[in-house]
């Protein structure tokens, strides 16, 4: 038998189930605007009818409804496309990094423009040509003295620039670990709360819509993939490694590295091990500092020290308006202040290393000649020596080509005096210090008794930097050798400030046998001058002209790759957003209309309550009074 | 998409919008600089291109400045070399007056007076200077005066009058680089202009069993010439031979010594390497003094400077030598002159070859900027059409976006 109240009962619970469904759609409403809102469609199903078959089953025509309910509240949510939104940002937040990064590089370069450091070298070059013209005059000094300054000025203003970008992606590299970190917490607290929730068998929407929101953000900073397939532990992975498990955070960690200047390396909290993240901004900042932006100052370092040393080796030899000679032009500070280059690496305190930038050997060499003699050099190389061989019929000029190609971190020239001049290169590996000599062997001649560099062939009279000491390993008194840098060229050169304060020493002419230069005579200051279009061995680049248009070129092709992928990346995150927003966005039309629906069903349920009211007045109030 | 969010219009429209806003700056940008570069990775390979050639420039630029100074230095010198070229036809016509039997003592020994003269102009145009006070015919060595007089007494002159004329100068001239390892002289030596006969050294010293004890080198005009421990006389010849000095090297058959010879007029200066005595060992040069000085005292050498010619002849007229002004006076003169001619025309060569120089170079110049300009210049025709386009797109864009605030549903409801 039914009870009494069940018409009203029925019509409040439709009463109910449509003030809740207007709530929803209030709430759809209300965050229309809201970034990465899921709109949200509540569920009615119907009350379960009566009666269940059992003994105490009434005796009528059933099953009858017993109204409406709501099920649940479901967003409307595509999991995939979300999963595709994540990887998106990874490269998203990756070419973002480099783009903007690049772009600040490319502006430090100042080109194609006459105050750039280029166009600062060829003013200074062109007053060692004016002083090669008239090098009895003082006002021509001057000129070079001036020029001098701008150069080293400007070549101090580029490092700059650089160091300044590398430590600002330091700056950036700290404040998205800690970032990441503090995302990791949230995240990690909401899935607490998302268990809790889920757990009382609700949809904790809002929620996971703040959840999503901070994945992506996440993902743009490293690259992530997201498993909800278990539903008790949301997990987040990188690399192969849990960032996230449930409520479970996995820190990441900025940790100082002394190899690397003091910039950080990223690691996990708790191992200590090395975090290397394929994607996202985290990876695009630690592959700009220690890759691309190094590169640059490592570029600029070599150009500077090979620059200086060439200069300083010409104007030693040189001699000024007052007859001085034997003056450097450029110095340095720091350098390895101990004249055989020892150094004390590991700083315990006793010399453990030779520091040698520059060796040069005794004799003087015709590059067409064939020598006669063959055997395999060994020279430093990135992770370990790389071999070059050569034999009876090969020129001098063809083993020097040879050993400029080989790779190795050596490179090789015949000065002006036709002495073989051996060079290191900046060092690719980090633990390396740059511009140092590692390694130099020859199995047969070519390095010991023809060019006079070794003592003698063969591992025995090989030049080692892990010794004290290691100068005794080259050949004779005369041998002539430069001491390395201790920290970057490009910062620290600057004019020798004896020269600064008497210009007259600034060194033009040249003497002959011995003796001093006559005061017309302009031809250490050519020299000085052809150093500028010369083959002189830049690193791996046959002269200035050719360091400064691939440094362009390179770092210009980077940005212009870092822009193109940028655009596309963010075309394609776009065009997914407007999926997204598709499927989840709210319409405003549609919920008005879905209103509609609901203000109707709350009036037509308000109707059959009163007129069940009208029912039971009847019964209640009129039948036999 | 099946199904419009109400964002997504406005989305997208912010989306575009940015678009076309950066590209319109970057534009706008460019149009003002002029220039299609704003950003290296506008144009990577041709800002590269760019660098090579305005550094190219900048060195054509002075190459060419280099040039021009040089000429018109060059200029100077020839003046002053004809000037004494006509001094010397002058003192070539009083020759060839005073070898003739018909005048007499007094009237040689006044030509002789001219003579005194004319040789003083000369001492004054082999000092000559350039205004920035550098001298002009002493080689690298532009301080000192290249030419030292010596004056004393000579049989029938009156009082005292030149009897010597040093040079003092260097040999080297310096260069000045006009092109890429393209270089010309910027200074002349006198030992080469002012100079007229072959000059010979003979050593005294017999020199068959000689052998270089070690490594060393010996300098003959400025030019280095190796030598190797064990060589012995003849090595030594024919290094020397095989050199670029303008010297050729003999032994002498009677003494066994060394000779040298200069196969052009011009005074040899010989030294030995530092920390070498080959030379000494040899005879030809001593230890103190400095070249051309340094001749020892048991060679014999021989030949004349212009102005020793000059001298000679002088002197010959103030005695009254009528044979020897006709003849080997006369003939040292001639070859002073043809000595001087050939520098002139040497210096007429270099200036050709300069002019063909700076020709080259300054049709190369504008060449190269137009280059640069076809790498790194903004095609403005093309730039402002660009930007119309945009702007007239981004109007209809704003246009669009201004009708975007469509009437909802909610209109209609009463």
């Amino acid at each position: 038998m039914n009870s009494t109240f069940t018409g009203i009962e029925i019509g409040k619970r439709s009463i109910m189930a449509h003030t809740q469904g207007m709530s929803t759609i209030g709430h759809n409403l209300g965050n229309a605007a809201v970034d990465g809102y899921n709109r949200q469609r509540i569920e009615m199903k119907a009350f379960d009818p009566i009666y269940m078959p059992g003994l105490n089953r009434a005796e009528t025509a059933g099953q009858l409804g017993q109204g409406v309910t709501t099920s649940s509240i479901e967003r409307v949510h595509d999991e995939i496309l979300e999963g595709r939104i994540i990887k998106q940002g990874n490269g998203e937040g990756y070419w973002k990094s480099r783009d903007k990064y690049i772009l600040m590089m490319e502006q430090v370069y100042n080109e194609p423009d006459e105050t750039s450091v280029r166009g600062l070298m060829d003013q200074f070059w062109d007053s060692w040509q004016e002083l090669s013209m008239y090098p009895e005059q003082t006002s021509a000094r001057h000129a070079v003295l001036e020029r001098g300054k701008s150069l080293i000025n400007g070549i101090h203003r580029r490092y700059e620039g650089l160091s300044d970008i590398r430590d600002m992606l330091e700056q950036d590299i700290q404040g998205t670990v800690q970032r990441v970190n503090s995302i990791l917490t949230e995240v990690s607290g909401i899935n607490e709360q998302i268990v809790k929730i889920e757990a009382m068998g609700d949809n904790p929407n809002d929620l996971l819509d703040q959840r999503d929101r901070l994945v992506k953000e996440l993902s743009s900073l490293v690259n992530i993939t997201v498993s909800g397939r278990d539903p008790d532990e949301f997990t987040i992975h990188t690399a192969g490694m849990h960032l996230l498990q449930g409520r479970v955070a996995h820190y990441l960690s900025a940790e100082p590295n002394t190899q690397n200047e003091g910039y950080s390396d990223v690691v996990w909290r708790e191992s200590g091990e090395g975090f290397i993240p394929q994607g996202g901004e985290l990876a695009g900042y630690l592959e700009l500092r220690d890759g691309d932006v190094r590169e640059e100052i490592q570029g600029l370092d070599m150009m500077t020290i090979n620059f200086t040393d060439m200069v300083n080796s010409i104007h030693r030899d040189g001699y000024g308006k007052n007859g001085k000679t034997g003056q450097d032009f450029f110095t340095e500070w720091p350098f390895v202040n101990n004249v055989s280059g020892n150094y004390d690496r590991s700083g315990d305190g006793e010399f453990d290393s030779t520091y040698l930038f520059r060796i040069t050997g005794n004799n003087s060499l015709d590059p067409q000649q064939q020598i006669g003699l063959e055997g395999t050099i060994s020279l430093s190389g990135r992770q370990q020596n790389v071999q070059i061989d050569y034999n009876a019929t090969d020129t001098v000029e063809e083993v020097i080509h040879r050993i400029n190609t080989s790779g190795a971190e050596v490179t090789a020239r015949l000065d002006r005096n036709g002495r073989l001049n051996l060079k290191a290169s900046p060092a690719a590996d980090v633990d390396n210090p740059d511009f140092v000599i590692r390694h130099v062997e020859d199995s047969g001649q070519f390095l010991a008794g023809y060019s006079g560099v070794l003592t003698e062939p063969g591992e025995a009279g090989a030049y080692d930097w892990g010794q004290a000491d290691a100068v005794t390993a080259l050949r004779g008194e005369g041998v002539d050798y430069s001491v390395a840098p201790l920290s970057h060229p490009a910062g620290w050169t600057e004019l020798n400030p004896a020269i600064a304060e008497d210009p007259a020493s600034i060194a033009a002419g040249l003497g002959k046998n011995g003796e001093t230069a006559e005061p017309g005579n302009g031809d250490a200051a050519l020299a000085i001058a052809q150093l500028r279009n010369g083959d002189v061995m830049v690193g791996k680049y046959k002269g200035f002209s050719d360091y400064f248009s691939q440094a362009v070129a390179k770092v210009g092709l980077k940005g212009e790759a870092a822009e193109r992928a940028y655009e596309t990346e963010k075309e394609i995150m776009q065009e997914l957003e407007t999926m997204k927003d598709s499927i989840s966005g709210v319409n405003i039309d549609e919920e008005l209309s879905q209103m509609i629906k609901f203000q109707h069903g709350y009036a037509a349920a308000s109707r059959y309550i009163s007129e069940v009211n009208k029912m039971l007045d009847t019964i209640i109030n009129r039948m036999g009074v | 998409m099946e199904r419009i969010s109400s964002n997504m219009n406005i989305n997208d429209m912010q989306y575009q919008l940015e678009k076309r806003n950066k590209s319109m700056y970057e534009l706008n940008n460019k149009m003002s600089t002029q220039s299609k570069i704003s950003n290296l990775r506008d144009d990577p390979l041709a800002a590269a291109h760019s660098t090579r050639y305005l550094s190219k420039i900048t060195h054509l630029e002075r190459y060419t400045k280099n040039a021009e100074r040089v000429k018109s230095e060059h200029r100077v010198a020839e003046g002053y070399m004809q000037s004494a070229n006509s001094v010397l036809h002058r003192i070539r016509e009083l020759a060839v007056q005073g070898g003739n039997d018909t005048y007499t003592k007094s009237d040689k020994q006044a030509m002789g007076q001219e003579i005194n003269q004319l040789l003083n102009e000369l001492v004054e145009i082999g000092n000559a200077r350039n205004p920035d006070g550098t001298t002009m015919f002493g080689g690298d060595n532009t301080a000192t005066t290249p030419y030292r007089v010596l004056s004393g007494n000579v049989p029938n002159a009156d009082g005292h009058v030149i009897t010597e004329v040093e040079y003092r100068g260097s040999i080297k001239p310096s260069v000045v680089e006009i092109g890429e390892g393209n270089y010309v002289k910027k200074h002349f030596a006198g030992n080469e202009v002012f100079w007229a006969e072959e000059q010979q050294v003979f050593s005294g010293t017999n020199a068959q069993n000689y052998v270089v004890a070690n490594d060393t080198s010996i300098q003959i005009d400025g030019e280095e010439i190796q030598l190797n421990s064990g060589d012995n006389i003849h090595n030594i010849i024919a290094k020397i031979n095989d050199s670029n000095a303008q010297v050729k090297a003999g032994l002498d058959p009677v003494n066994n010594s060394l000779t040298l010879r200069t196969t052009s007029p011009h005074q040899m200066f010989l030294e030995d390497g530092q920390g070498g005595n080959v030379l000494q060992d040899l005879g030809v040069i001593t230890e103190i003094g400095k070249p051309p000085f340094n001749i020892a005292e048991d060679a014999k050498a021989s030949g004349g400077s212009l102005f020793d010619m000059v001298i000679h002849l002088r002197d010959r007229l103030y005695a009254g030598d009528t044979i020897d002004i006709g003849g080997s006076a006369l003939k040292g003169i001639d070859m002073a002159q043809d000595k001087l001619v050939s520098s002139i025309s040497e210096l007429g060569a270099q200036d050709e070859r300069l002019q063909v120089a700076m020709r080259r170079i300054n049709s190369e110049i504008p060449e190269l900027q137009e280059q640069n300009s076809k790498e790194v210049d903004l095609d403005v025709t093309k730039a402002i059409t660009e930007l119309k386009r945009l702007e007239q797109a981004h109007q209809a864009a704003l246009g669009a976006a201004g009708r975007m605030m469509q009437p909802t549903l909610l209109d209609f409801l009463r």
